[in-house]
């Protein structure tokens, strides 16, 4: 196909895609593919938040907590009227540590993120982003894709294209336009989608666009290419774990389980399907008060509540099954108490100064003025992808493996300190007295620190990860 | 590939392609023979668990479903390290997501040479008359870098109880041979590394001696 036709498949395509979103369900009748809605027997139960469960509900709110709540509801009300006081600042923080009440959390969440302020200063813009967006985004297919299956559980959602499920279309495609550094990151529908489910179109807009370039949330470094933050914040997330719970770190290293397989969902949208969706919305209402930090040290919680569980599993799969399928179902903790254990936790790591990684950098920042229109190049109209990863990319690329490279040294040095065997080490190198007969294959070289061999003895073939100081002591000795 | 205690042999699949070609509904369809009924979003890889039996032998399968759109693709070393297995998916109406499974065929040789078993899979076969990718094509791609290459429908089924099957069938047989010429190799370290080539000249002195 010429470019020309390509261009005309790629637009025929968006078309395609907004129009039905355009026309939303009443107006497809007959044009639904049973499969395009997830199968429910029944409503069975449907929670307090919306979600729809397959079984009986695990736990149903006790009443005393709901008559608790209904006390808080008035407490909040009044609050609410008197927002921009000291009264309310000196209130609000053990307030929200409590919990937002469900009823109120809209208004609360608007105020917190000052969705009105921005909205205000930009009238019109949402509109103008999704008709651009109509005409000129390219990630449309990825969004409708991500649109078809995000919160298919919930009764907002479960149904191809429901009132809910075209605004969450819309806002996607809007702030595709809005934000061109991002346009569209698989993990924005999690953000949106939970917004949604207690905004209007227009707000749940703007407080994602808060979400990502105010530096409070600073979310825009998650989406980016080569997710600079997420890097920055994992570093970060291994230190914690070397620092206090070296026992679980060296436990993850010895499976291979790097954070990234585990964290991502913790990082990119705010632990949403990572733990119960009640426990989710505690630490959205911290977050959102208290920003970035809260992600740190509730990453930090969660493995600290749950260290003895997973270091009884040895297997990469159990573990990873256990922290992103098991702790979803059931968290095995009251929300409570794990927000109590949040609070300690950050507490804790700002006396040990690791409570934040830092501001972000300016490459983590939006460069491009937002709002503004790029008109996109020809080939990502097309739909064309990149043939080889930018330089972003492969920086990421190396630090991932680089990640795993240095957890496989310290796990290495680990061993030979703590081998049983230490006596028969040549000490200088920590390789076998008797390598001099061995056969020494080396398989790769790392521009880093270390190198691997496979040293043959007479017994078993050995694997070693060296740096590059015992390296060129081996080749100075020689003959 | 590890050995559990009951004589169960593991092996670990990686699912890998562009966004939106079908990953994860070959994957369901595949576990759980439905089609979308799940929709699962993918943004975090995740890992579902398959037994089967093969010549007597009990196997269980990990196959690992990795988040589609590009943006991701810099995490792939995470996901596919120690894997057994890979399954390289595209659209056969998206000639754009065949030129990524050649990447990732690059990638994936270069990292991991031949110890794992490549799989290709055009996926939505029920689209045939839109297709864009010519079949000759993709075989003789397939056939050149030693992947098997298969035809599915996750919509319609077909293919894809064959394509794990024979997936899992080669790497039975590659585990079998590699436990034959390496009877006595334990504990591996693996290091990788991205550009520079391999430099085994600097190291020659040591080789023997």
């Amino acid at each position: 196909m010429n470019e020309e036709a390509l261009l005309a498949r790629a637009s025929e395509e968006r078309e395609r895609i907004f129009q039905r979103y355009e026309r939303g369900r009443d107006n497809l009748v007959g044009q639904i593919d049973p499969w395009e809605d997830p199968e429910f027997e029944e409503y069975h139960k449907t929670d307090r938040y919306g979600f729809i469960h397959d079984e009986r509900l695990p736990q149903r709110t006790a009443p005393q907590k709901v008559n608790i709540e209904v006390e808080r509801e008035k407490k909040w009300v009044k609050m609410l009227a008197h927002w921009d006081t000291p009264e309310t600042k000196q209130k609000l923080h053990r307030r929200i540590y409590k919990g937002i009440p469900n009823s109120l959390r809209i208004n609360t969440w608007c105020k917190l993120l000052q969705v009105n302020r921005i909205k205000f200063e930009n009238p019109g813009k949402y509109q103008d982003m999704l008709k651009l967006g109509k005409l000129w985004s390219t990630d449309v297919r990825q969004i409708d894709s991500d649109v078809n299956r995000q919160f298919r559980e919930h009764q907002f959602y479960r149904e191809r294209y429901s009132e809910k499920q075209c605004a969450l279309f819309n806002v996607l495609c809007a702030y595709s336009i809005y934000n061109s550094e991002v346009g569209y990151c698989q993990g924005m529908s999690g953000l949106a989608g939970v917004l949604l489910m207690y905004m209007d179109e227009e707000d749940a807009f703007w407080a994602l666009a808060i979400l990502l370039s105010d530096k409070r949330y600073a979310m825009h470094g998650l989406f980016i290419e080569g997710f600079p933050k997420l890097t920055r914040f994992l570093e970060h997330h291994d230190k914690i774990l070397t620092k206090f719970m070296p026992k679980l770190k060296h436990h993850f290293d010895k499976f291979g389980l790097d954070a990234i397989l585990y964290s991502l969902k913790w990082f990119f949208v705010c632990f949403v399907e990572r733990v119960p969706f009640s426990l989710c919305l505690r630490v959205w209402d911290i977050y959102l008060l208290d920003g970035e930090r809260v992600i740190t040290a509730m990453a930090y919680t969660i493995l600290k509540l749950h260290k003895k569980a997973i270091m009884k599993l040895n297997d990469m799969d159990l573990i990873v099954n256990y922290i992103q399928v098991k702790l979803h179902k059931d968290f095995g903790y009251d929300d409570d108490i794990v927000i109590y254990h949040l609070e300690k936790s950050m507490e804790e790591l700002r006396r040990a100064k690791l409570d934040y990684p830092g501001p972000p950098p300016p490459n983590e920042l939006p460069q491009r003025m937002l709002g503004v229109f790029v008109e996109p190049d020809k080939k990502s109209k097309i739909g064309q992808r990149a043939e080889n990863f930018s330089e972003t990319e492969k920086q990421t690329r190396a630090n991932v493996i680089l990640r795993r490279e240095k957890a496989a040294l310290e796990l290495q040095e680990l061993r030979v300190s703590q081998s049983d065997t230490v006596s028969d080490l040549n000490p200088s190198i920590g390789l076998p007295l008797h390598t001099s007969q061995a056969t020494l294959d080396i398989h790769l070289e790392s521009p880093i620190f270390s190198y691997v061999f496979t040293c043959r003895t007479d017994t078993q073939p050995v694997n070693y990860l060296l740096n590059k100081k015992v390296i060129s002591k081996i080749k100075n000795r020689q003959p | 590939m590890t050995t559990a205690p009951g004589g169960t042999n593991n092996f670990k699949v990686v699912l890998l392609g562009e966004g939106c070609v079908g990953k994860t509904s070959l994957l369901l369809r595949y576990i759980e023979d439905k089609f979308n009924d799940k929709h699962l979003t993918t943004l975090q890889a995740t890992f579902l668990n398959k037994r089967l039996n093969i010549k007597g032998k009990r196997i269980n399968l990990s196959i690992w479903d990795t988040a589609g759109q590009e943006k991701f693709h810099a995490l792939g070393p995470i996901y596919y390290r120690n894997s057994n297995g890979a399954i390289l998916v595209y659209d056969i109406t998206d000639e754009d997501s065949f030129g990524k499974v050649k990447n990732w065929v690059k990638e994936l040789k270069k990292m991991l040479g031949s110890d794992i078993v490549l799989i290709i899979a055009g996926n939505k076969v029920d689209l045939e008359h839109e297709r864009t990718v010519p079949l000759e094509e993709a075989e003789s791609y397939a056939n050149m870098v030693g992947a098997k290459h298969y035809y599915t429908s996750a919509k319609l089924n077909q293919g894809v109880e064959e394509l794990f099957l024979d997936l899992t069938r080669e790497m039975l047989e590659k585990y079998e041979q590699n436990s034959q010429t390496e009877v006595n190799r334990t504990s591996q370290v693996l290091v990788v590394d991205d550009e520079t080539p391999v430099q085994s000249s600097c190291c020659s002195g040591t080789k023997s001696n």
